[in-house]
Protein backbone atom coordinates (compact mmCIF):
# COMPACT_ATOMS: atom_id res chain seq x y z
CA UNK A 1 0.00 0.00 0.00
CA UNK A 2 1.07 3.48 -0.95
CA UNK A 3 1.31 6.26 2.09
CA UNK A 4 -1.76 8.88 1.70
CA UNK A 5 -0.20 11.82 -0.37
CA UNK A 6 0.75 15.32 1.78
CA UNK A 7 2.23 18.58 0.34
CA UNK A 8 5.40 17.29 1.76
CA UNK A 9 4.94 13.93 0.09
CA UNK A 10 3.27 13.74 -3.02
CA UNK A 11 2.75 11.49 -5.32
CA UNK A 12 4.73 10.95 -8.52
CA UNK A 13 2.63 10.78 -12.07
CA UNK A 14 3.22 7.32 -12.74
CA UNK A 15 1.21 6.39 -9.05
CA UNK A 16 -1.30 8.23 -9.86
CA UNK A 17 -2.01 7.23 -13.27
CA UNK A 18 -1.28 3.37 -12.04
CA UNK A 19 -3.89 3.99 -9.24
CA UNK A 20 -6.95 6.04 -12.12
CA UNK A 21 -5.79 2.84 -14.34
CA UNK A 22 -6.18 0.42 -11.63
CA UNK A 23 -9.56 1.61 -10.48
CA UNK A 24 -10.79 2.10 -14.06
CA UNK A 25 -9.48 -1.67 -15.17
CA UNK A 26 -11.93 -2.98 -12.44
CA UNK A 27 -15.07 -1.39 -13.73
CA UNK A 28 -15.27 -4.08 -15.78
CA UNK A 29 -17.73 -4.54 -19.49
CA UNK A 30 -20.84 -2.71 -20.33
CA UNK A 31 -22.92 -2.92 -23.59
CA UNK A 32 -23.47 1.83 -24.26
CA UNK A 33 -25.66 2.64 -27.33
CA UNK A 34 -24.72 5.74 -28.96
CA UNK A 35 -24.07 7.32 -32.54
CA UNK A 36 -21.10 7.26 -34.67
CA UNK A 37 -19.80 10.93 -34.26
CA UNK A 38 -16.24 10.59 -35.97
CA UNK A 39 -14.65 7.78 -37.45
CA UNK A 40 -11.14 7.45 -38.45
CA UNK A 41 -9.43 4.63 -39.62
CA UNK A 42 -5.23 5.42 -40.04
CA UNK A 43 -4.21 3.07 -42.97
CA UNK A 44 -3.44 -0.82 -42.05
CA UNK A 45 -2.91 0.42 -38.17
CA UNK A 46 -4.22 -2.30 -36.22
CA UNK A 47 -6.62 0.02 -33.97
CA UNK A 48 -9.15 2.07 -35.75
CA UNK A 49 -10.36 4.85 -33.36
CA UNK A 50 -14.43 6.65 -33.21
CA UNK A 51 -16.05 9.44 -31.14
CA UNK A 52 -19.04 7.56 -29.61
CA UNK A 53 -21.94 10.56 -28.84
CA UNK A 54 -25.05 10.74 -27.28
CA UNK A 55 -27.95 11.71 -29.57
CA UNK A 56 -29.88 13.44 -26.85
CA UNK A 57 -27.09 15.07 -25.15
CA UNK A 58 -24.06 17.30 -26.40
CA UNK A 59 -21.01 14.89 -24.77
CA UNK A 60 -19.22 11.84 -26.61
CA UNK A 61 -16.44 9.29 -25.83
CA UNK A 62 -13.57 8.49 -27.43
CA UNK A 63 -13.97 4.59 -28.56
CA UNK A 64 -11.38 2.04 -29.63
CA UNK A 65 -11.36 -0.96 -31.35
CA UNK A 66 -9.41 -3.73 -33.06
CA UNK A 67 -9.52 -3.48 -36.98
CA UNK A 68 -11.48 -6.81 -37.26
CA UNK A 69 -14.11 -5.62 -34.65
CA UNK A 70 -14.80 -2.19 -37.04
CA UNK A 71 -14.99 -4.31 -40.03
CA UNK A 72 -16.96 -7.28 -39.37
CA UNK A 73 -18.76 -8.30 -42.36
CA UNK A 74 -22.60 -7.14 -41.77
CA UNK A 75 -21.42 -4.40 -40.30
CA UNK A 76 -21.22 -1.14 -41.66
CA UNK A 77 -19.77 1.62 -39.69
CA UNK A 78 -20.21 4.41 -40.72
CA UNK A 79 -20.45 8.34 -39.25
CA UNK A 80 -24.35 9.07 -38.40
CA UNK A 81 -24.67 5.50 -37.79
CA UNK A 82 -26.32 4.09 -34.46
CA UNK A 83 -24.62 1.32 -32.79
CA UNK A 84 -24.58 -0.69 -29.84
CA UNK A 85 -21.08 -1.23 -28.00
CA UNK A 86 -19.40 -3.99 -26.03
CA UNK A 87 -16.81 -2.56 -24.23
CA UNK A 88 -14.44 -1.84 -21.43
CA UNK A 89 -13.37 1.49 -19.88
CA UNK A 90 -9.66 1.60 -20.32
CA UNK A 91 -7.34 4.48 -19.12
CA UNK A 92 -4.36 4.86 -21.01
CA UNK A 93 -1.62 6.08 -18.79
CA UNK A 94 1.12 7.14 -21.46
CA UNK A 95 -1.28 9.96 -22.38
CA UNK A 96 -3.93 10.09 -19.30
CA UNK A 97 -6.94 9.58 -21.38
CA UNK A 98 -9.93 7.53 -21.09
CA UNK A 99 -11.80 5.80 -24.10
CA UNK A 100 -13.52 2.31 -24.25
CA UNK A 101 -12.21 -0.61 -25.98
CA UNK A 102 -14.62 -2.22 -27.80
CA UNK A 103 -14.76 -6.16 -28.20
CA UNK A 104 -17.54 -5.69 -30.11
CA UNK A 105 -20.02 -3.24 -32.26
CA UNK A 106 -23.34 -4.11 -33.51
CA UNK A 107 -25.75 -2.29 -35.58
CA UNK A 108 -28.89 -0.78 -34.80
CA UNK A 109 -31.37 -2.34 -36.75
CA UNK A 110 -34.40 -0.50 -37.95
CA UNK A 111 -36.31 -1.93 -36.32
CA UNK A 112 -34.90 -0.61 -33.29
CA UNK A 113 -35.01 2.53 -34.07
CA UNK A 114 -38.20 3.06 -34.91
CA UNK A 115 -39.06 1.56 -31.67
CA UNK A 116 -36.92 3.75 -29.78
CA UNK A 117 -38.35 6.68 -31.70
CA UNK A 118 -41.53 5.55 -30.30
CA UNK A 119 -40.13 5.35 -26.64
CA UNK A 120 -39.14 8.92 -26.77
CA UNK A 121 -42.66 9.99 -28.54
CA UNK A 122 -44.53 8.09 -25.47
CA UNK A 123 -42.08 9.85 -23.19
CA UNK A 124 -42.76 13.46 -24.73
CA UNK A 125 -46.12 13.70 -25.38
CA UNK A 126 -46.66 12.00 -21.88
CA UNK A 127 -44.97 14.87 -20.75
CA UNK A 128 -47.83 16.76 -22.64
CA UNK A 129 -45.43 18.66 -25.18
CA UNK A 130 -47.76 17.21 -28.46
CA UNK A 131 -50.87 18.81 -26.71
CA UNK A 132 -53.20 20.46 -29.06
CA UNK A 133 -53.14 23.66 -26.25
CA UNK A 134 -49.51 24.37 -26.68
CA UNK A 135 -50.10 24.81 -30.71
CA UNK A 136 -49.65 28.70 -31.39
CA UNK A 137 -51.41 30.32 -34.35
CA UNK A 138 -49.49 31.56 -36.86
CA UNK A 139 -48.61 35.17 -37.84
CA UNK A 140 -51.44 35.91 -41.06
CA UNK A 141 -48.86 37.55 -42.93
CA UNK A 142 -45.44 37.84 -41.99
CA UNK A 143 -42.96 39.73 -43.09
CA UNK A 144 -40.10 37.83 -42.35
CA UNK A 145 -39.86 34.06 -42.29
CA UNK A 146 -37.17 31.86 -40.68
CA UNK A 147 -36.00 29.26 -42.81
CA UNK A 148 -33.60 26.35 -41.59
CA UNK A 149 -32.71 23.72 -44.55
CA UNK A 150 -29.82 22.30 -46.11
CA UNK A 151 -27.72 24.72 -48.33
CA UNK A 152 -29.32 25.04 -51.87
CA UNK A 153 -31.64 21.74 -51.26
CA UNK A 154 -34.38 21.59 -53.13
CA UNK A 155 -36.63 22.23 -49.78
CA UNK A 156 -34.94 25.76 -49.55
CA UNK A 157 -35.87 26.53 -53.15
CA UNK A 158 -39.38 25.13 -52.90
CA UNK A 159 -40.35 27.31 -49.60
CA UNK A 160 -38.55 30.87 -50.99
CA UNK A 161 -39.92 30.35 -54.51
CA UNK A 162 -43.52 28.97 -53.68
CA UNK A 163 -43.79 31.74 -50.56
CA UNK A 164 -42.56 34.80 -52.87
CA UNK A 165 -44.98 34.08 -55.64
CA UNK A 166 -48.07 34.03 -53.05
CA UNK A 167 -46.66 37.33 -51.52
CA UNK A 168 -44.15 39.00 -52.70
CA UNK A 169 -43.38 41.50 -50.13
CA UNK A 170 -42.18 38.28 -47.75
CA UNK A 171 -38.87 38.67 -46.29
CA UNK A 172 -36.22 35.51 -45.37
CA UNK A 173 -34.08 34.82 -42.84
CA UNK A 174 -32.22 31.38 -44.08
CA UNK A 175 -29.96 29.57 -41.82
CA UNK A 176 -28.46 27.00 -43.67
CA UNK A 177 -27.30 23.69 -41.79
CA UNK A 178 -26.43 19.72 -41.95
CA UNK A 179 -29.80 18.16 -42.10
CA UNK A 180 -28.48 14.91 -41.81
CA UNK A 181 -25.55 12.72 -39.88
CA UNK A 182 -24.69 12.76 -36.43
CA UNK A 183 -24.13 16.79 -36.58
CA UNK A 184 -27.82 17.63 -37.91
CA UNK A 185 -29.86 17.92 -34.99
CA UNK A 186 -27.56 20.18 -32.83
CA UNK A 187 -26.92 22.18 -36.47
CA UNK A 188 -31.05 22.35 -36.56
CA UNK A 189 -31.31 23.36 -32.65
CA UNK A 190 -28.40 26.28 -33.28
CA UNK A 191 -30.13 27.75 -36.38
CA UNK A 192 -33.41 27.74 -34.13
CA UNK A 193 -31.98 29.54 -31.07
CA UNK A 194 -30.33 31.95 -33.77
CA UNK A 195 -34.22 32.58 -35.61
CA UNK A 196 -35.86 32.43 -32.35
CA UNK A 197 -34.12 35.17 -30.46
CA UNK A 198 -34.37 37.49 -33.68
CA UNK A 199 -37.24 39.77 -32.84
CA UNK A 200 -38.00 40.45 -37.09
CA UNK A 201 -38.35 36.81 -37.56
CA UNK A 202 -42.57 35.86 -36.82
CA UNK A 203 -42.73 32.53 -38.24
CA UNK A 204 -39.73 29.56 -38.56
CA UNK A 205 -39.92 26.66 -40.81
CA UNK A 206 -37.60 23.90 -40.61
CA UNK A 207 -37.46 22.01 -44.09
CA UNK A 208 -36.28 19.18 -45.13
CA UNK A 209 -36.91 17.11 -48.62
CA UNK A 210 -37.44 13.09 -48.35
CA UNK A 211 -34.98 10.54 -47.14
CA UNK A 212 -34.69 7.08 -45.62
CA UNK A 213 -35.18 6.43 -42.22
CA UNK A 214 -32.25 7.02 -41.08
CA UNK A 215 -31.17 10.30 -42.74
CA UNK A 216 -34.70 11.27 -40.95
CA UNK A 217 -33.48 10.50 -37.73
CA UNK A 218 -32.00 14.14 -36.45
CA UNK A 219 -35.87 14.97 -37.15
CA UNK A 220 -36.42 12.73 -34.22
CA UNK A 221 -33.97 13.80 -31.99
CA UNK A 222 -35.28 14.61 -28.24
CA UNK A 223 -32.90 17.53 -28.16
CA UNK A 224 -34.34 19.25 -31.23
CA UNK A 225 -37.74 18.35 -30.08
CA UNK A 226 -37.41 20.10 -27.14
CA UNK A 227 -36.13 23.01 -28.31
CA UNK A 228 -38.90 23.66 -30.40
CA UNK A 229 -41.35 23.47 -27.88
CA UNK A 230 -38.84 25.87 -25.79
CA UNK A 231 -39.08 28.25 -28.60
CA UNK A 232 -41.32 31.80 -28.68
CA UNK A 233 -41.60 31.85 -32.12
CA UNK A 234 -44.15 29.73 -33.84
CA UNK A 235 -42.66 26.70 -35.59
CA UNK A 236 -43.68 25.07 -39.36
CA UNK A 237 -42.29 21.68 -40.31
CA UNK A 238 -41.72 20.45 -43.51
CA UNK A 239 -39.70 17.32 -43.19
CA UNK A 240 -39.04 14.73 -45.64
CA UNK A 241 -42.54 13.03 -47.57
CA UNK A 242 -46.34 13.08 -46.44
CA UNK A 243 -45.92 9.43 -45.77
CA UNK A 244 -42.42 10.04 -43.20
CA UNK A 245 -43.66 11.07 -39.76
CA UNK A 246 -41.09 12.49 -37.12
CA UNK A 247 -41.36 13.74 -33.83
CA UNK A 248 -40.27 17.12 -34.62
CA UNK A 249 -43.57 17.25 -36.84
CA UNK A 250 -45.25 16.23 -33.11
CA UNK A 251 -44.27 19.04 -31.49
CA UNK A 252 -44.38 21.52 -34.48
CA UNK A 253 -47.21 24.17 -34.09
CA UNK A 254 -48.37 23.62 -37.83
CA UNK A 255 -47.25 20.29 -39.84
CA UNK A 256 -46.81 21.22 -43.68
CA UNK A 257 -46.41 17.80 -46.24
CA UNK A 258 -43.90 19.41 -47.84
CA UNK A 259 -41.88 22.39 -48.27
CA UNK A 260 -44.22 23.60 -50.80
CA UNK A 261 -47.03 23.03 -48.56
CA UNK A 262 -45.02 24.73 -45.77
CA UNK A 263 -45.49 27.86 -47.77
CA UNK A 264 -48.70 27.90 -48.14
CA UNK A 265 -49.07 27.45 -44.91
CA UNK A 266 -46.90 30.50 -43.85
CA UNK A 267 -47.73 33.18 -46.32
CA UNK A 268 -51.31 34.15 -47.49
CA UNK A 269 -52.26 34.36 -51.28
CA UNK A 270 -52.31 37.74 -52.50
CA UNK A 271 -54.36 37.43 -55.20
CA UNK A 272 -56.86 36.05 -53.07
CA UNK A 273 -56.09 38.29 -50.44
CA UNK A 274 -56.77 41.42 -52.84
CA UNK A 275 -60.11 40.09 -54.06
CA UNK A 276 -61.15 39.45 -50.83
CA UNK A 277 -60.67 43.24 -49.97
CA UNK A 278 -62.15 44.53 -53.12
CA UNK A 279 -65.23 42.27 -52.64
CA UNK A 280 -65.49 43.84 -48.92
CA UNK A 281 -64.95 47.36 -50.31
CA UNK A 282 -67.69 46.93 -53.00
CA UNK A 283 -70.09 45.67 -50.52
CA UNK A 284 -69.77 48.34 -48.76
CA UNK A 285 -69.79 51.07 -51.39
CA UNK A 286 -72.80 49.51 -52.51
CA UNK A 287 -74.88 49.89 -49.27
CA UNK A 288 -73.46 53.28 -48.78
CA UNK A 289 -74.43 54.10 -52.01
CA UNK A 290 -78.53 52.37 -51.68
CA UNK A 291 -78.28 54.12 -48.04
CA UNK A 292 -77.76 57.87 -49.67
CA UNK A 293 -80.38 56.89 -53.04
CA UNK A 294 -83.01 56.70 -50.77
CA UNK A 295 -82.21 59.49 -48.36
CA UNK A 296 -82.27 61.65 -51.52
CA UNK A 297 -85.65 60.01 -52.70
CA UNK A 298 -87.18 61.06 -49.35
CA UNK A 299 -85.93 64.45 -49.82
CA UNK A 300 -87.23 65.04 -52.95
CA UNK A 301 -90.69 63.77 -52.26
CA UNK A 302 -90.95 66.27 -49.38
CA UNK A 303 -89.51 68.74 -51.00
CA UNK A 304 -92.51 67.94 -53.56
CA UNK A 305 -95.21 67.73 -51.29
CA UNK A 306 -97.76 71.14 -51.87
CA UNK A 307 -97.33 72.71 -48.75
CA UNK A 308 -92.87 72.83 -49.44
CA UNK A 309 -93.18 72.64 -53.84
CA UNK A 310 -95.98 75.81 -54.11
CA UNK A 311 -95.86 78.19 -51.38
CA UNK A 312 -97.97 80.49 -53.35
CA UNK A 313 -100.83 77.93 -52.03
CA UNK A 314 -100.46 78.99 -48.59
CA UNK A 315 -101.67 82.57 -50.53
CA UNK A 316 -104.25 81.59 -52.57
CA UNK A 317 -106.99 80.31 -50.18
CA UNK A 318 -106.66 83.46 -48.53
CA UNK A 319 -106.54 85.95 -51.47
CA UNK A 320 -109.74 84.01 -52.62
CA UNK A 321 -110.96 84.93 -48.92
CA UNK A 322 -110.84 88.60 -49.14
CA UNK A 323 -112.35 89.01 -51.99
CA UNK A 324 -115.01 87.27 -51.30
CA UNK A 325 -115.28 89.59 -48.03
CA UNK A 326 -114.97 92.16 -50.60
CA UNK A 327 -117.65 91.60 -52.73
CA UNK A 328 -120.07 90.61 -50.10
CA UNK A 329 -119.55 94.00 -48.58
CA UNK A 330 -119.76 95.83 -51.83
CA UNK A 331 -123.16 94.42 -52.85
CA UNK A 332 -124.34 94.84 -49.16
CA UNK A 333 -123.75 98.61 -49.62
CA UNK A 334 -124.75 98.65 -52.69
CA UNK A 335 -128.14 97.16 -51.66
CA UNK A 336 -128.76 99.29 -48.66
CA UNK A 337 -128.53 102.33 -51.05
CA UNK A 338 -130.80 101.13 -53.66
CA UNK A 339 -132.95 100.40 -50.31
CA UNK A 340 -132.43 104.62 -49.65
CA UNK A 341 -132.85 105.89 -52.81
CA UNK A 342 -136.56 103.83 -53.28
CA UNK A 343 -137.04 105.48 -49.94
CA UNK A 344 -136.97 108.71 -50.71
CA UNK A 345 -138.72 108.56 -54.21
CA UNK A 346 -141.81 107.22 -52.17
CA UNK A 347 -141.60 110.17 -49.64
CA UNK A 348 -141.23 112.53 -52.19
CA UNK A 349 -144.64 111.30 -54.00
CA UNK A 350 -145.75 111.38 -50.23
CA UNK A 351 -144.73 114.95 -50.11
CA UNK A 352 -146.02 115.58 -53.13
CA UNK A 353 -149.14 114.19 -52.40
CA UNK A 354 -149.53 116.00 -48.95
CA UNK A 355 -148.42 119.56 -50.69
CA UNK A 356 -150.70 122.65 -50.26
CA UNK A 357 -149.85 123.21 -54.20
CA UNK A 358 -152.97 121.69 -55.46
CA UNK A 359 -155.51 123.14 -53.50
CA UNK A 360 -153.82 126.80 -54.66
CA UNK A 361 -154.16 125.40 -58.35
CA UNK A 362 -157.38 125.27 -58.05
CA UNK A 363 -157.62 129.14 -57.22
CA UNK A 364 -157.21 129.08 -53.21
CA UNK A 365 -154.67 131.58 -51.95
CA UNK A 366 -152.40 131.55 -48.86
CA UNK A 367 -152.36 134.72 -46.57
CA UNK A 368 -148.66 134.51 -45.13
CA UNK A 369 -147.09 137.25 -42.83
CA UNK A 370 -143.71 138.52 -42.82
CA UNK A 371 -142.35 135.88 -40.40
CA UNK A 372 -144.03 132.97 -42.71
CA UNK A 373 -146.83 132.63 -40.68
CA UNK A 374 -150.08 131.84 -42.10
CA UNK A 375 -153.04 134.27 -41.38
CA UNK A 376 -155.97 132.23 -40.12
CA UNK A 377 -158.01 135.57 -38.51
CA UNK A 378 -158.51 139.19 -39.33
CA UNK A 379 -157.59 140.04 -35.86
CA UNK A 380 -154.39 138.72 -36.54
CA UNK A 381 -153.04 141.45 -38.21
CA UNK A 382 -152.77 145.07 -37.86
CA UNK A 383 -153.63 148.04 -40.39
CA UNK A 384 -151.52 148.59 -43.12
CA UNK A 385 -149.38 144.94 -42.76
CA UNK A 386 -147.20 144.30 -44.99
CA UNK A 387 -148.07 140.29 -45.85
CA UNK A 388 -147.65 137.86 -48.60
CA UNK A 389 -150.55 135.94 -50.92
CA UNK A 390 -149.19 132.74 -51.90
CA UNK A 391 -151.19 131.37 -55.19
CA UNK A 392 -150.33 128.61 -57.50
CA UNK A 393 -148.56 131.13 -59.78
CA UNK A 394 -146.01 132.23 -57.22
CA UNK A 395 -145.82 135.25 -54.45
CA UNK A 396 -147.62 138.45 -54.25
CA UNK A 397 -147.20 141.51 -51.75
CA UNK A 398 -150.30 142.81 -50.36
CA UNK A 399 -150.90 145.25 -47.66
CA UNK A 400 -154.22 145.60 -45.03
CA UNK A 401 -156.12 148.18 -46.00
CA UNK A 402 -159.35 147.91 -43.45
CA UNK A 403 -162.08 150.65 -43.64
CA UNK A 404 -162.36 152.36 -39.89
CA UNK A 405 -166.13 151.31 -39.47
CA UNK A 406 -164.92 148.13 -38.98
CA UNK A 407 -166.64 145.39 -40.85
CA UNK A 408 -164.80 142.85 -39.33
CA UNK A 409 -164.01 139.97 -41.52
CA UNK A 410 -167.29 138.91 -42.23
CA UNK A 411 -167.08 138.11 -45.71
CA UNK B 1 -83.19 82.84 -46.37
CA UNK B 2 -79.47 81.42 -45.43
CA UNK B 3 -77.05 79.94 -47.72
CA UNK B 4 -76.18 76.58 -46.71
CA UNK B 5 -72.98 76.60 -48.97
CA UNK B 6 -71.48 79.52 -47.14
CA UNK B 7 -70.85 77.40 -43.44
CA UNK B 8 -71.15 73.79 -42.45
CA UNK B 9 -74.33 73.59 -40.73
CA UNK B 10 -74.55 72.54 -36.86
CA UNK B 11 -77.33 70.05 -37.57
CA UNK B 12 -76.70 66.33 -38.48
CA UNK B 13 -78.28 65.02 -41.45
CA UNK B 14 -80.83 63.16 -38.93
CA UNK B 15 -81.31 66.04 -36.82
CA UNK B 16 -82.93 68.54 -40.15
CA UNK B 17 -84.19 65.60 -41.64
CA UNK B 18 -86.28 64.93 -38.20
CA UNK B 19 -87.17 68.06 -37.81
CA UNK B 20 -88.17 68.73 -41.60
CA UNK B 21 -90.85 65.94 -41.06
CA UNK B 22 -92.63 67.95 -38.81
CA UNK B 23 -92.56 71.34 -40.39
CA UNK B 24 -94.61 69.17 -43.30
CA UNK B 25 -96.74 67.77 -40.48
CA UNK B 26 -97.70 71.03 -39.55
CA UNK B 27 -98.42 72.72 -42.41
CA UNK B 28 -100.28 70.09 -43.85
CA UNK B 29 -102.47 70.03 -40.77
CA UNK B 30 -102.86 73.18 -41.23
CA UNK B 31 -105.05 75.55 -38.63
CA UNK B 32 -102.68 77.95 -38.65
CA UNK B 33 -102.49 81.78 -39.22
CA UNK B 34 -100.61 83.14 -42.21
CA UNK B 35 -97.91 84.70 -40.45
CA UNK B 36 -97.53 81.34 -38.77
CA UNK B 37 -97.55 79.13 -41.73
CA UNK B 38 -95.18 81.22 -43.68
CA UNK B 39 -92.71 80.99 -41.47
CA UNK B 40 -93.18 77.53 -40.74
CA UNK B 41 -92.58 76.82 -44.86
CA UNK B 42 -89.67 79.30 -44.48
CA UNK B 43 -87.96 76.75 -41.89
CA UNK B 44 -88.82 74.12 -44.25
CA UNK B 45 -86.80 75.41 -46.83
CA UNK B 46 -83.95 76.15 -44.55
CA UNK B 47 -84.07 72.51 -43.49
CA UNK B 48 -84.55 70.96 -46.92
CA UNK B 49 -81.31 72.65 -48.11
CA UNK B 50 -79.25 71.36 -44.72
CA UNK B 51 -80.54 67.82 -45.58
CA UNK B 52 -79.48 68.13 -49.59
CA UNK B 53 -76.11 69.71 -48.37
CA UNK B 54 -75.20 66.28 -46.43
CA UNK B 55 -76.37 64.26 -48.68
CA UNK B 56 -74.03 66.33 -51.94
CA UNK B 57 -71.57 65.90 -49.36
CA UNK B 58 -71.92 62.32 -48.96
CA UNK B 59 -72.15 62.01 -52.52
CA UNK B 60 -69.18 63.81 -53.30
CA UNK B 61 -67.51 62.00 -50.53
CA UNK B 62 -68.68 58.45 -52.04
CA UNK B 63 -67.17 59.76 -55.53
CA UNK B 64 -63.88 60.45 -54.38
CA UNK B 65 -63.20 57.22 -52.82
CA UNK B 66 -63.88 55.59 -55.74
CA UNK B 67 -61.61 53.50 -57.92
CA UNK B 68 -60.36 54.48 -60.30
CA UNK B 69 -60.56 52.16 -63.26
Amino acid sequence: MTSPSSPEQPWPVRTVSRKVAEWIGRLGEVWVEGQVAQLSRRGNAATVFLTLRDPAADLSIPVTCPRDVADRPGLELTEGARVVVRARPDYYVARGSFSLRATEIRAVGLGELLARIERIRRLLAAEGLFDAARKRPLPFAPAVVGVITGRESAAERDVLVTARRRWPAVRFTVHNCATQGPTAAESVIAGLRKLDADPAVEVIVIARGGGSVEDLLPFSDEGLVRAIAATRTPVVTAVGHETDTTLVDHVADVRAATPTDAAHRVVPEIGEQRRLVEGLRARARHLLGTRLEQQERWLEQVRSRPVLAEPQRLLAGRADDVSGLRTRATRTLTHRIEVADRDLVHARAQVTALSPAATLERGYAVLQRAGGALVRDPAEVSDDEQLQVRVAGGRLPVRVDRPATGEDGAP
Amino acid sequence: MSSPESAEPTQTYEQAREELADVVRRLEAGGLTLEESLALWERGEQLAEVCQHWLDRARERLAAAAPTD
